[in-house]
């Protein structure tokens, strides 16, 4: 019977959002509030697709999709190579250090990109101008480069960790076959080792696009203050725009391009990935691929790597640190030192606000990851072991959201917390737990269903002839069972819950629903850098602790691919 | 003890509907070993998994002891974990998180009947020395061999004492030498407890060396039922006797049925004609198969020619298998074999004489 209740519940929380969406996108009505179906037209349609502006928005779109692939990607390549088929020097230190570039959060790195390369603030800047003796500021970080210089540099660990497995499955045979038929090695890299990389390659790649196209802290951070929209960004501006009421109906008909585009791409993924499979270089004998010798280019080589690390974590880190300890702001100097001081931190412990949105905080990311485990593992249970009838529907719904941005995903729930006005669901926590779950049961299913999978189906019988009741069963022999699982999926789900801004700016209302990505954000927008680059140094370390973590609790190398992103 | 009545069991693949058990009764008698035998894919499997209660008929009843565990016209079905029983997988299903003690005090902990934790202990130290793992109780049950694993999962089974113990293909994981010494172990515990036993396999061997009764199944039925001896030697199906050891067969028609009560008879094939015994039923004229095992077969010198059912055959190929020669002869157009005693020396190429006792031509309907 409770598999009954489950489908109904699952359905409820992926399809009524969804549905209000693809509704809401035709509503009239000014207010979700008054929608009704009575009040149906395509006029949101005709507004936003003939505005010349949404196609300079799809543009935009384009180029930071495209660009930030294309530089991330390589940058991926080469440091996945260098790691795993060549004899570069320090190879765990670049692993590890590529790793803990996870713990780094979109919207904190963007904050110290800025202070960095603000053409007013940048510390870079000011440096450049004091020594080339400039007029204007040399770099713009509010800028379409900017913003993908930081989202490629942002993507790496993910795409880097994808990257890996696709090199190190490679059987050397392939190549050596190339090698004995008389191929020069560039030739042989050319014609067998990219051709073989080549499906994977572009799986990473559809996968790392859809990530991109759903990022909104980079684009929020870095394009909005220079007015320079992206698909997410400007849901969200529509949403907070300043009229009111908010063109709400406007927002969902722009989502349901942003859905079409991502449903294609997801279906292009999909089929990517059954054909990786199709071509099958993993063979799964246990071999170390024949390592290149870099010869007098292995030291150039380390050194790419540890500017890649400079950059994406050391620097933008140190800078963040540095700015915590600054009463006010300035460029780094000998005087600048001098003036430190533990004033942001004491102010910290004394900020009524930063409490309430600490406590928030530790509510909504452990109930999402209690809620996302649980859930995740009663699906996972009936999709993989019962024989419901409706268990691939199931499996299926579970997966729906996955393509599906958290903006888009936000805004449906908008319009459902904003209907279902008779619940005091909007604009409190519990909303933003909600949009969170049912976002995040894709990947908990997916990583529930390969645990269970793993579990011999006569573990379970046993211990039904052994006279355990099945709620006995699974609390004796699934759960322990699963425990690597269960915790891996509970820690990735608080990593990624803490670090997304754009949900809970979304869905939150008011001072006392704030979590800490809000308050990060608000005192962002006041200026208060000093209060936001403390917050942030503790909230890094606290992450680089919890990624630990997540790597302790032994994740296999599938699980590994979905860490970060 | 066990009684399945018409029972019937059908599944759903991606292919289409298997109905993979057409009408199986079935009835063991307290304490007896009975084995159910046959190729895989043949329903015994889904039998013994319908007695445990894992798979749900689609017809029929089941009784355990007295109790009605599955009828489909009452509309019982009782869930395994309410039936007394106890069962060893072909995996052994040894939970790895546990220790091979708590493995055992799974069971127990798991009876409504509430144990003290002396009474456990002693239940589950008496459970380990049957099965001669007393010394292993606080190891890790991961770190056992597989010998190990299998007598770990059958102390499991029988701890709590059930009225019927199933045993899905408990030795198909062991190698042959183990496996050998297992069955013989694993019978006379069995009988030594005196617990009804259900027993599943496909090794004719097994089923020969542990069975009180078996039963011979092929596409969801039971063929034959008997004793070892009765299934090995009186086959009445050509299925029965091509899957339990090593046979030939001669295809020919029934020429005379002697009227006495021993009915002994002829029977013309293509390679001469024997004196066989005729079973009930079969009348002249009528096509049979008669079923010769290769060591009922002995060699004689060409002087005793005239003797019952002695044939002239040419030896084709010898086999030495270190017990015995394995030769492939044709007699007439027929391709036997035989096994001889390695001393026999018989060659390639030679031409000798056979003899088949007419008692050992077993005759069936073609």
């Amino acid at each position: 019977m409770w598999h009954h209740v489950l489908f109904v519940l699952v359905f409820f929380l992926v399809i009524t959002p969804l549905g209000f969406l693809v509704l809401g996108s035709f509503s009239t009505a000014s207010l979700p509030t008054d929608f009704s179906l009575a009040t149906m037209g395509v006029v949101n349609y005709v507004k936003v697709y003939t505005d010349p502006g949404t196609y300079e928005l799809l543009n935009n779109t384009l180029i930071y999709v495209g660009g930030s692939i294309t530089f991330g990607i390589s940058l991926s390549i080469v440091l996945a190579w260098l790691v795993e088929r060549t004899n570069v020097p320090c190879k765990i230190l670049i692993y590890s250090g590529i790793l803990t570039t996870i713990a780094m959060p979109g919207m904190l790195q963007s904050m110290a990109w800025v202070l960095l390369f603000s053409p007013r603030i940048g510390f870079v800047n000011s440096v450049l101008k004091g020594i080339f003796n400039l007029e204007q500021p040399p770099i713009n970080i509010y800028s379409i480069g900017g913003m993908i210089s930081i989202e490629a540099l942002r993507l790496v660990p993910t795409a880097f960790l994808m990257l890996v497995p696709l090199m190190r499955s490679m059987d050397p045979a392939l190549e050596e076959a190339a090698l004995v038929s008389g191929a020069s090695p560039a030739s042989t890299t050319r014609k067998i080792t990219l051709r073989l990389l080549a499906p994977g390659l572009v799986a990473v790649m559809i996968y790392q696009a859809i990530s991109v196209l759903e990022g909104f802290e980079i684009p929020g951070i870095l394009g909005l203050p220079a007015g320079i929209y992206v698909f997410s960004t400007k849901i969200y501006s529509i949403v907070h725009s300043a009229t009111f009421p908010p063109p709400y109906g406007q927002a969902n008909a722009l989502a349901m391009a942003y859905v079409a585009i991502a449903l294609i791409t997801t279906y292009f993924y999909l089929r990517m990935i059954s054909r990786t499979e199709r071509y099958m270089i993993v063979t799964g004998k246990g071999y170390r691929p024949r390592l290149i010798d870099l010869g007098r280019w292995r030291y150039p080589a380390l050194a790419l790597g540890f500017l890649y690390l400079f950059f994406s974590v050391i620097l933008p880190f140190a800078v963040l640190v540095f700015a915590s300890f600054l009463p006010y702001l300035q460029t780094p100097s000998m005087e600048s030192l001098k003036t430190m001081t533990l004033k942001n931190y004491r102010m910290l412990a004394e900020f009524d606000d930063l409490m309430l949105a600490l406590k928030n905080t530790v509510i909504m990311v452990v109930v999402t990851a209690t809620a996302t485990v649980i859930l995740s593992f009663f699906i996972s249970l009936v999709v993989v072991r019962s024989k419901f009838w409706g268990r691939k529907i199931l499996d299926q719904l579970a997966f729906l959201p996955h393509p599906l941005p958290g903006m888009v995903m936000a805004l449906a729930f908008v319009w459902l917390f904003l209907k279902l006005d008779f619940l005091p669901l909007y604009g409190t926590i519990w909303s933003i737990c909600i949009a969170f779950t049912v976002s995040f049961i894709a990947y908990g299913t997916r990583a529930m269903n390969a645990a269970i999978i793993q579990i011999h189906k006569e573990l379970e019988e046993a211990a039904y002839i052994s006279g355990a009741r099945p709620w006995r069963t699974m609390l004796k022999i699934f759960v322990p069972l699963l425990m690597p699982a269960l915790a891996g999926v509970w820690l990735w789900v608080i990593l990624h819950a803490v670090r997304f801004a754009g949900t809970p700016l979304m869905l939150a209302e008011g001072a006392k629903n704030q979590v800490l990505a809000i308050l990060i954000w608000n005192m962002w927008d006041w200026g208060h850098i000093g209060g936001v680059a403390a917050i942030g140094t503790l909230m890094i370390i606290a992450l680089l602790m919890l990624t630990l973590g997540v790597r302790l609790f032994g994740f296999n190398r599938r699980q590994e691919i979905q860490v970060g992103g | 003890m066990i009684r399945i009545d018409n029972l019937h069991m059908h599944y759903r693949t991606e292919r289409g509907e298997v109905h993979a058990v057409r009408g199986v009764s079935v009835n063991v008698l307290p304490g007896q070993f009975y084995t159910l035998l046959g190729p895989s894919g043949c329903g015994k499997t889904s039998t013994l998994r319908c007695v445990a209660g894992l798979e749900v008929p689609n017809e029929g009843e089941i009784f355990i002891g007295d109790e009605l565990v599955f009828s489909s016209s009452k509309k019982i079905s009782i869930p395994p974990y309410k039936r007394d029983i106890g069962m060893v997988f072909q995996s052994y299903a040894i939970w790895p998180h546990m220790t091979v003690f708590e493995n055992v005090a799974f069971p127990l902990r798991e009876m409504r009947r509430r144990f003290s934790k002396k009474e456990i202990h002693e239940k589950v130290l008496k459970a380990l020395a049957m099965v001669q793992l007393n010394d292993l109780g606080d190891r890790p049950a991961p770190f056992l061999s597989g010998g190990q694993q299998q007598r770990l999962a059958l102390a499991r089974a029988l701890v709590k004492e059930p009225a019927v113990l199933l045993l899905d293909e408990p030795l198909s994981n062991l190698d042959a030498k183990l496996r050998e010494e297992t069955r013989v172990e694993m019978r006379e515990l069995v009988k030594r407890l005196g617990i009804t036993t259900l027993y599943v396999t496909h090794d004719q061997l097994e089923a020969l060396t542990m069975s009180d009764v078996v039963a011979v199944m092929s596409e969801g039925r039971i063929v034959q039922e008997g004793s070892p001896i009765e299934i090995y030697q009186i086959p009445r199906e050509r299925f029965v006797a091509n899957f339990i050891g090593m046979a030939n067969f001669m295809e020919g028609k029934v020429k005379a049925v002697a009227s006495d009560g021993k009915r002994s008879g002829q029977v013309e094939t293509s390679s001469g004609v024997l004196a066989c015994r005729i079973p009930e039923g079969l009348s002249v004229g009528e096509k049979v198969v008669i079923v010769i095992r290769p060591e009922d077969v002995s060699l004689v010198n060409s002087s005793s020619a005239s003797e019952e059912n002695v044939l002239p055959a040419k030896v084709k190929a010898v086999i030495f298998m270190g017990d015995t020669l394995e030769c492939t002869v044709t007699i007439g157009e027929q391709q036997l074999r035989m096994k001889l005693h390695p001393s026999s020396g018989v060659k390639e190429g030679s031409t000798v004489h056979f003899q088949i006792p007419s008692q050992y031509c077993r005759v069936l309907q073609a």
